[in-house]
């Protein structure tokens, strides 16, 4: 499909064809679901966010200032919307011991050792992320995953550039703090 | 970016791979347009929403009216406007029936609680239709 850009479809909505929104969805749903996976770490209350969030930029549609991107716009939405989900749910506090020491747990039936590697790799990551302040896990996300810089980051967070800075570096100390744990006792069960 | 930073951002990048995003599963678009059909169908509720939002004002309407009328309307000496009101109600020739209830429950109250059951029930009836009126889109 020849996708005619975020702003193409918005006045369309705007101008009452509501199914015009579907193009939208399916454009940036994978990105939303990922911002909210990352934060809330659970696939099924990932998806709530991410529906809740379009939900909720359908709403506020007409409030959107077509001058800025609609993307940094709907991470905003997702953004926050993450943010008090997690901050209401309260999660359990993971221990080490919740992660598997043993890196066979990761690989399938037909998983090759190299895709078993990259499955570990990103469920430490994941494990890491779970430990750290849920505003800590967003501004990761949105500077790993979606490769935003500290200006765009601030756009969506609200916060400011030399703030972000501060933030990511304490949330990169504590995070590679837990992946060395993990790793060390992968070590050890292995010893 | 100083180094311990620089050392430490390479070093989580080893471990984040932008391109291993989480997807999002299966149907999801129809989902979130199926929220978006409910969410615009009930727009003809809304009217009704709004019908229902005009008792509270039709009340203060009225209320306001009836204190104007009240205060306007002078008591002792008639003008024009009020005399013909006042000749109309009278040659309506309404009056509320004299009902002895001594000699129906053998009890001695007062005469006018008989005005203030049929005030209820006037009422009553008046708050029913009221009701059917604005409730109807149910």
């Amino acid at each position: 499909m020849n996708y005619k850009g975020d702003i193409y479809y918005i006045e369309q909505i705007l101008a009452g064809n509501s199914n015009s929104f579907s193009y939208v969805v399916e454009r940036h749903k994978n990105k939303a679901y990922n911002l909210a996976f990352r934060i809330c770490g659970n696939h099924e209350e990932a998806e709530e966010i991410a529906q809740d969030s379009f939900l909720k930029a359908y709403r506020s549609l007409k409030s959107f200032k077509m001058k800025s991107s609609f993307a940094t716009w709907l991470y905003r939405i997702v953004y926050n919307t993450a943010i008090s989900h997690v901050r209401i749910k309260k999660k359990r506090v993971l221990s080490l011991e919740d992660f598997p020491a043993d890196a066979t747990d990761f690989i399938g039936n037909n998983t090759s050792e190299e895709e078993a590697e990259k499955e570990y790799m990103s469920s430490v990551v994941n494990f890491a992320l779970q430990k750290i302040t849920e505003e800590e896990r967003g501004l990761i996300s949105l500077y790993y995953y979606e490769e935003m810089n500290t200006e765009e980051i601030s756009d969506v967070t609200g916060i400011s550039k030399s703030n972000i800075k501060v933030k990511l570096f304490r949330a990169r100390q504590k995070m590679l703090e837990i992946i060395e744990k993990v790793e060390m006792k992968k070590f050890i069960y292995y010893e | 970016m100083n180094n311990q930073e620089k050392y430490n951002d390479d070093l989580l990048r080893k471990y984040i791979s932008p391109e291993k995003i989480e997807k999002a599963p299966e149907g999801f678009t129809s989902r979130v347009m199926t929220h978006i059909q409910i969410e615009t169908i009930p727009s003809a509720g809304t009217g009704g929403s709004k019908k229902k939002n005009l008792v509270p004002v039709i009340s203060a309407v009225v209320t306001i009216l009836l204190i104007a009328a009240a205060f306007l309307i002078p008591g002792s000496e008639s003008d024009s406007l009020t005399s013909e009101v006042l000749d109309l109600i009278k040659s309506t020739k309404f009056s509320l029936p004299e009902i002895d209830l001594s000699s129906i429950f053998r009890l001695n109250l007062p005469s006018v609680l008989i005005y203030v059951f049929i005030g209820i029930l006037l009422l009553t009836a008046f708050d029913r239709a009221l009701y059917e009126i604005f409730h109807r889109e149910k």
